[in-house]
């Protein structure tokens, strides 16, 4: 695989090599002549030589840096100093072993970084096969979920369109609400998707900054409220000033998703209340509906996105879409941890946010 | 009587159109323009009293269009933006825009940041004995007399620190408009305070704490993250 180097590698094998090997004599040079042993000369030149096969590339530098060894110890450091002395004891099991050593350490070296390369592009392509099928049932999820409402509005404004004439006012404002609130859902699901976005991958792309709870709470209310203007919902913020570094648009969305939820799903009028409140350094948001609660059967499940069951799979609007599974998505990002269960009347949906450092007041 | 004039400039016919019949219904007279280019022919040869600008136009970049009117004139300019750009609006108030309005927007939202941004300067009033001083701020029990230094909430006085009460004033002398965090900050503490916002989130939390009954559902001082404060438009 090594058939031409390139500059870069080849500056950087002379670079280890001179450097180990300069070590090396420095490090012989205080033993012999200011220690006054021998012995481990040449230890310390198979430790450069090993050092030099396992930083540099290929078999080269390794093989060459065993052969200049072999020169110094011979030349410098053995008696007589100065001299080149071939005769000397022991002197071909010296030069053999140092080769074989570096050979070994280059050969071993190499074959691991090698595999390490086929390692990575194998989990980089798996990663990359995951991304596509999340990809494709994200893309199935939301064709399918934007498929009724707009069904919806173009039934409507054709009906509208067509009949007009015929219809009582009443008839005409039942059908004008009805598209206005297909539109709004069409555009809370684009908002999801561009939070979607927004993530892209690893928690590290995220842009966290030090937010007050109460106002991205009190901001995602007053959304929900223009969408909602009749519903109701009871905010309680805890006494101090908690600041949470947070994404706050992000949060923010997962707030109105969970409130659009309980609207949608708890089938009761009730007002939907949503606490915060501070436990074991974490922003606890709990957002809970007086309504018929979750079947237990789909509790374990919810979070994950597009399990609409097959009966239900006609009307979007009851199916969970993808709003909850975007909501893990961005709590996991955070680091945070969001749990869904039932009350004695209702369902309760709690997520957490770690609180940073410093951030209480 | 006389007649306001909006001027529009935005591409999508569908939105301006909306904007349109429902300006006219409210008694303004509305032109239009789908472009950048003929945006700035059709303000400079009528010099409306507000632009609506979108930021996304085509041909000009609406930012440009922003500086280049600020640069002969203070004609009021409300952007037109979507949500999840945060930073577009800023750099868009920071350029000279008056106020900004986030895509999809309710008609009466619309009619208040005109309404807020066609009410120019500090406004006044004459007293009994002749003298003229500014209008106090009033909304729903909330009233800030500038004169006195007074805030009342719901005849009870609210105490605020000389910070607290000065950040109050500055956004109830603007109410119904967005006011930036470094507008704020480079008023209350001077071209020098130190940038990061802490501070400032932190005296907004106390003096939500004095006048709002439920921090967590705000009356008078609403948040826009990642850009500012807004209060709510005085009723006088």
């Amino acid at each position: 695989m090594k058939k031409t180097m390139s500059k870069k590698e080849l500056v950087w094998n002379i670079l280890v090599t001179i450097l180990a090997l300069t070590g090396a004599t420095i490090v012989s040079y205080l033993l012999v002549f200011v220690g006054g042993h021998t012995a481990n000369v040449s230890i310390v030149y198979m430790m450069a030589v090993v050092l030099i096969s396992r930083f540099s590339n290929g078999y080269i530098p390794g093989v060459i840096a065993s052969f200049i060894s072999v020169i110094c110890v011979n030349l410098v450091f053995t008696y007589p100093f100065m001299h080149l002395n071939f005769t000397l004891d022991g002197y071909p099991i010296t030069f053999i072993a140092l080769m074989v050593i570096s050979s070994i350490t280059s050969a071993t070296t190499t074959h691991l970084k090698y595999q390490n390369k086929i390692i990575h592009e194998r989990e980089k392509l798996l990663m990359e096969a995951e991304k596509e099928a999340m990809r494709a049932n994200l893309l199935r999820a939301i064709s399918h979920d934007l498929r009724t409402p707009l069904t919806g509005i173009i039934g409507a404004s054709n009906s509208f369109l067509d009949d007009h004439n015929s219809m009582s006012e009443e008839e005409k404002a039942i059908l004008v609400n009805g598209i206005r609130e297909d539109a709004n859902w069409l555009l809370n699901m684009v908002e999801n998707l561009l939070t979607v976005t927004r993530i892209r991958g690893t928690k590290a792309h995220i842009a966290k900054s030090l937010e007050p709870v109460e106002e991205v709470a009190s901001e995602a209310v007053m959304r929900f409220h223009k969408r909602f203007p009749d519903s109701r919902v009871k905010v309680t913020v805890p006494e101090d000033l908690v600041m949470v570094p947070m994404d706050a648009t992000l949060i923010e969305q997962v707030i109105i998703n969970l409130l659009e939820n309980a609207v949608y799903h708890s089938t009761s009028k009730d007002p939907v209340s949503l606490t915060i409140s501070i436990e074991n350094r974490n922003a606890r948001f709990d957002i809970r509906d007086h309504g018929i609660g979750i079947a237990p059967d789909r509790l374990s499940t919810i979070f994950d996105g597009y399990t609409s069951s097959p009966n239900s799979s006609g009307d979007s609007h009851k199916g969970m879409g993808i709003g909850l599974s975007i909501c893990k998505t961005i709590i996991t990002a955070h680091n945070g941890t969001i749990t869904a269960g039932n009350e004695s009347l209702g369902a309760i949906f709690t997520f957490t946010l770690p609180l940073g450092e410093n951030t209480c007041e | 009587m006389n007649k306001f004039t909006i001027a529009i400039i935005e591409d999508e016919k569908n939105i301006s159109g909306f904007i349109e019949s429902t300006l006219q219904r409210h008694d303004y007279k509305v032109i239009s323009a789908v472009n950048g280019k003929d945006g700035l022919a059709m303000i400079s040869s009528n010099c409306p009293d507000v632009i609506l600008l979108d930021l996304g136009l085509p041909d000009i970049d609406g930012l440009d269009i922003i500086k280049n009117v600020r640069s002969w004139s203070a004609i009021p300019i409300i952007v037109i933006s979507a949500r999840t750009q945060e930073q577009e609006k800023v750099t868009a108030l920071d350029y000279g825009a008056d106020d900004y309005i986030t895509k999809p927007f309710g008609t009466s939202e619309l009619l208040a940041r005109i309404r807020t941004a066609l009410r120019h300067g500090k406004s006044t009033v004459s007293t009994v004995d002749g003298s003229v001083v500014q209008t106090p701020y009033q909304c729903k029990g909330l009233i800030i007399d500038f004169t006195k230094r007074l805030v009342t909430l719901n005849e009870h006085v609210v105490h605020l620190t000389q910070i607290e009460y000065k950040l109050v004033s500055l956004l109830a002398e603007n109410s119904g408009k967005v006011l930036t965090y470094d507008y704020m900050i480079n008023h209350i503490w001077g071209p020098y305070a130190d940038s990061n916002n802490q501070i400032l989130r932190v005296n907004m939390a106390h003096i939500r704490r004095k006048i709002e009954i439920n921090p967590g559902e705000p009356n008078y001082i609403f948040t826009e993250i990642g850009v500012g404060y807004r209060m709510r438009e005085s009723e006088y």
